[in-house]
């Protein structure tokens, strides 16, 4: 389904047009979507203007160059040495400028990153103004602002919780202010001990691949054991994955992305969609499965399709809606509703826990929704299941963390599916434009995320549910 | 597998002489001679210098990167049109390491045993490269050539040409398939990137004509280069491309051609050229026996690849050090240093990386930098910015240089190094016979 008001918004004539006329129209702008799997360079010659205040700038030293980036550095002196030693390693030479001059005209940022992990007290954030209110006029369309800090949990003292705290609603904030440039804004807040697992998170938000993930916090911890290995490209090489759902929409688009990172994809729908899901499955070389996931010998299924290989990535994105007001909603909506979209999933997981099925730093991601989880009228069933997925990752992940075993929700937001196109013509645009970004997400959109969370570089990340929503205006 | 301890080899690849063309510039003396015309000019001027008896030649091995559509092994053209029917051929392209490709490929057969006498080489006309029609075009009038049309397939054909710009011919562009990069631009950003000046570009490039100028009027050149008819009977014995008389003022005044505000020009680049070099190889004891005197040998070599969108040309900052590693050699040990200058930016890129402690850290996997290579060693007859660079020749040259360098001086080693298309590295190890 395409966007209309999108695509006439890539057009010069129209935009000089709503400009003229002074019409109240939202120009939401198109976003730049990676193609294809993986790259070594994610971040090829884009510009990169860092501001330190705190203790992570050896590692995004180590991130930014590699990863293509050219570094501007603001918050310093000189040049320091890891930034020097990585520019001449990957011919990206590290420029300083003074924070207290202006942004130089002719310096287009793609990037924006504060490293805010040595914020002390209140005072101490005027840094969120002093860096970005100079430089946000020179955020390129679709650009990315990326806020670093220590978890508020860990503050030693309150003044210090306060301002680390102080950085999440800056970052929801400012998401809201740079939408219209199809740019984003996160905070990544690093638990002491989860430094090295930065860089995969790094590479991936300030990519093309996060383009409709925006005002977020990621939580990064070191609590799952972390893998021996980290690759950028063909991460998932020789890795066994599956997915539910897989026929359509975001589940056949997870699938192209993982076998595309070198997976080998076991697609899973039920007996009815066989027929579209052998189509996606054929398509990579994958293995098809048709079976009901809320049969009772699914899990059996399962373990028989692996043949005795672990398993390595399980997404579990298989979903249905049965919406009526609790007034009216008959019992079978009930349990058809929480039978596929929560006890299945917990059913499959331990039966396959059970058979010793996972592989050691297995990925398991279940698929929640942010309508779930702020609630919606005449979902009742459907947002107690997907809001039940939010509990469920958190108490499975301390479980497994043991095993390098990492278990976390996606939840979309509006998603160009076969589902929102069904929708009334003026709830759907009304859907759209309530995003930071003024525009619905496509489902690859939403499978850049699950595939990321896939990879063994995303092992900082476990217990937590993430948004696929370009900033909507309800939700967590 | 390159590495072998010379000792202990049972047999040994030598390189017993060589002869390349003039270099000239594209569009000029050698306007009509194409890189079959100057391969067999090449092999023809080797064979008659050395006297090979031709029953002892086992084959030809060949590298050209503009291949001729109607003929694309050159290789076994040119055996061919010297009448050598029985002597097997082939041709090899690996963009502008494609000489020594066919040097190495041959030094390896002839290990081998496969063979006992080789000539390998390449060469290049950049005058003749063809003009390709769009596929598109070729594709839409296909049915009109093959069946029998009417004025509706007519019509049906005109209607797929639109718009007109997609069936023009396309001006050929040495530029990456898979970025759309022109290697100039690479080159203008590796230069950014390694923070190469313009100042220190025009002064490579002027070392590099006045050393490559010396040579010429030294004689150095005289037993290498063969005299070759071209367009009108004009002959041509010498190089066209040097300049004795270029001066870092004069220029320091040429504008930039691949950035507007960059810093490589055209005296700074090496030129589009044509031209043609080769190789006579011999295993040892058959170059005994026929009464040759052995030059050189290959202690190593080794190729190398980089993702095209990272740094083009920085190949030979990859490919130098595995072809030390496999010789079981430090950059300390070598005499002489001979790479390509695709540009100068790209050499002194290349240089940066080798002298660079975390250069060698991230990207070699080595504590410490390959080292620093001694300006006395490097190129010390010029390189292709000054002679030119026919695509497929210039490495078949580089071999040819510094094997009768080597015998001529009496020194031990040294090290080649070329930047290809592709992200493409080469390095190889000479070693005095």
């Amino acid at each position: 389904m395409s966007d209309l008001l999108v695509e006439l918004n890539t057009k010069p004539w129209f935009r000089q047009a709503i400009k003229s006329l002074g019409l109240p129209l939202p120009s939401p702008q198109k976003l730049r979507r990676p193609r294809g799997a993986r790259q070594a360079r994610p971040l090829a010659d884009r510009t990169a203007v860092v501001c330190l205040r705190g203790d992570l700038g050896d590692t995004l030293a180590a991130t930014l160059p590699a990863a293509g980036a050219n570094p501007v550095l603001l918050g310093v002196d000189a040049v320091p040495a890891a930034w020097r030693d990585a520019g001449e390693a990957h011919g990206r030479p590290a420029q300083h400028l003074d924070l207290a001059a202006e942004a130089p005209e002719d310096v287009r940022a793609d990037a924006l990153v504060l490293d805010a992990t040595g914020l002390s007290d209140p005072a101490s954030i005027r840094i969120l103004y002093d860096f970005f209110h100079a430089w946000v006029g020179r955020l390129a369309r679709c650009g990315r602002v990326v806020v670093l800090g220590r978890p508020p949990a860990d503050a030693t003292t309150p003044a210090q919780a306060a301002a680390r705290a102080a950085l999440e609603g800056f970052a929801r904030s400012l998401a809201k202010e740079i939408g219209r440039l199809g740019a984003t804004a996160h905070v990544v807040y690093v638990a002491e001990g989860a430094e090295g697992r930065l860089d995969p998170l790094l590479r991936f938000l300030l990519s093309d691949r996060a383009a409709f993930l925006t005002g977020q916090p990621w939580h990064l911890t070191a609590r799952a054991t972390p893998p021996p290995r980290v690759e950028h490209e063909r991460a998932l090489a020789g890795l066994v994955a599956l997915v539910t759902g897989a026929a359509r929409g975001i589940g056949a688009a997870t699938v192209a992305l993982l076998a595309a990172e070198g997976a080998h994809v076991i697609c899973v729908d039920r007996p009815g969609d066989e027929g579209p899901m052998s189509v996606v499955a054929r398509d990579v070389g994958g293995t098809p499965l048709a079976v009901d996931i809320t049969d009772p010998g699914a899990a059996a299924a399962i373990v028989g399709a692996l043949a005795g290989r672990p398993l390595h990535i399980l997404v579990h994105n298989a979903g249905i809606t049965r919406d009526k007001t609790l007034a009216r909603m008959k019992p079978e909506w009930w349990d058809q509703a929480v039978a596929v979209n929560l006890r299945a999933i917990a059913d499959i997981d331990q039966a396959l826990l059970a058979a010793g099925a996972f592989a050691d730093h297995a990925r398991i991601i279940a698929l929640s929704s942010v309508a779930g989880i702020a609630g919606n009228f005449g979902q009742t069933n459907y947002a107690a299941s997907k809001a039940g997925l939010v509990g469920y990752v958190r108490a499975q992940a301390e479980a497994l963390a043991g095993r390098g075993i990492t278990v976390n929700a996606v939840a979309p937001g509006f998603i160009e599916t076969r589902l929102t196109a069904a929708m009334p013509p003026v709830n759907r645009e009304v859907g759209r434009r309530l995003s930071a970004l003024g525009q619905g997400g496509e489902p690859r959109d939403v499978a850049e995320l699950i595939s990321f969370l896939a990879t063994p570089g995303a092992s900082g990340l476990t217990g937590g549910t993430h948004r696929a929503c370009g900033g909507m205006f309800i939700g967590a | 597998m390159a590495t072998r301890k010379s000792s202990k080899s049972p047999r040994r690849a030598v390189v017993v002489a060589g002869a390349r063309t003039p270099f000239v510039k594209a569009f000029s003396e050698f306007l009509k001679l194409d890189a079959i015309a100057l391969g067999k000019a090449t092999v023809a001027g080797l064979l008659e210098k050395t006297g090979l008896p031709r029953h002892e030649l086992d084959g030809v091995v060949w590298g050209t990167v503009i291949l001729p559509g109607y003929a694309p092994n050159v290789g076994r053209e040119i055996a061919l049109d010297l009448g050598l029917y029985d002597v097997e051929a082939f041709t090899v392209t690996r963009a502008c390491a494609s000489g020594l490709q066919a040097i190495t490929t041959a030094a390896a057969a002839i290990e081998r045993g496969d063979a006992d006498v080789i000539i390998a080489g390449g060469s290049d006309s950049t005058s003749n490269a063809e003009i390709k029609l769009p596929q598109k075009l070729m594709h839409a009038i296909a049915p009109l050539a093959l069946g029998k049309a009417g004025p509706a397939q007519y019509l049906q054909v005109l209607s797929q040409l639109m718009p007109i710009t997609d069936i023009l011919p396309k001006k050929p562009e040495i530029a990456e398939r898979t970025t759309g990069e022109v290697m100039g631009q690479a080159a203008e950003r590796m230069a950014t990137r390694n923070e190469i000046s313009r100042a220190d570009q025009d002064a490579f490039a002027v070392r590099s004509h006045h050393r490559a100028a010396a040579a010429i009027a030294a004689g150095r050149f005289d037993d290498e280069v063969l005299t070759i008819e071209g367009t009108g009977g004009k002959r041509v014995y010498a190089d066209t491309l040097v300049r004795a008389s270029t001066s870092l003022e004069a220029i320091a005044r040429l504008r930039p051609v691949f950035a507007k505000d960059g810093t490589l020009t055209a005296a700074n680049s090496s030129p589009l050229t044509d031209g043609g070099a080769a190789v006579l190889l011999m295993s040892e004891e058959k170059a005994r026996a026929l009464g040759f005197t052995p030059k050189a040998a290959f202690r190593s070599w080794g190729y190398t690849a980089v993702d095209p969108a990272d740094q083009l040309l920085m190949g030979p900052a990859l490919a130098m050090p595995k072809a030390l590693d496999k010789a079981g050699m430090r950059l300390a040990d070598i005499d002489l240093v001979d790479m390509h200058e695709a540009f100068a930016a790209q050499v002194l890129s290349v240089l940066k990386m080798l002298g660079s402690d975390a250069f060698a850290r991230a990207r070699l996997g080595r504590d410490a930098a390959v080292g620093e290579v001694d300006p006395e060693k490097l190129n010390v007859h010029g390189g292709s910015v000054a002679l030119g660079h026919p695509f497929g020749a210039t490495g078949a040259r580089m071999v040819l240089t510094m094997a009768n360098e080597l015998a001529l001086t009496g020194k031990s080693t040294a090290l080649l190094g070329i930047c290809a298309a592709g992200g493409l590295g080469a390095a190889a190890i000479l070693e005095r016979v």
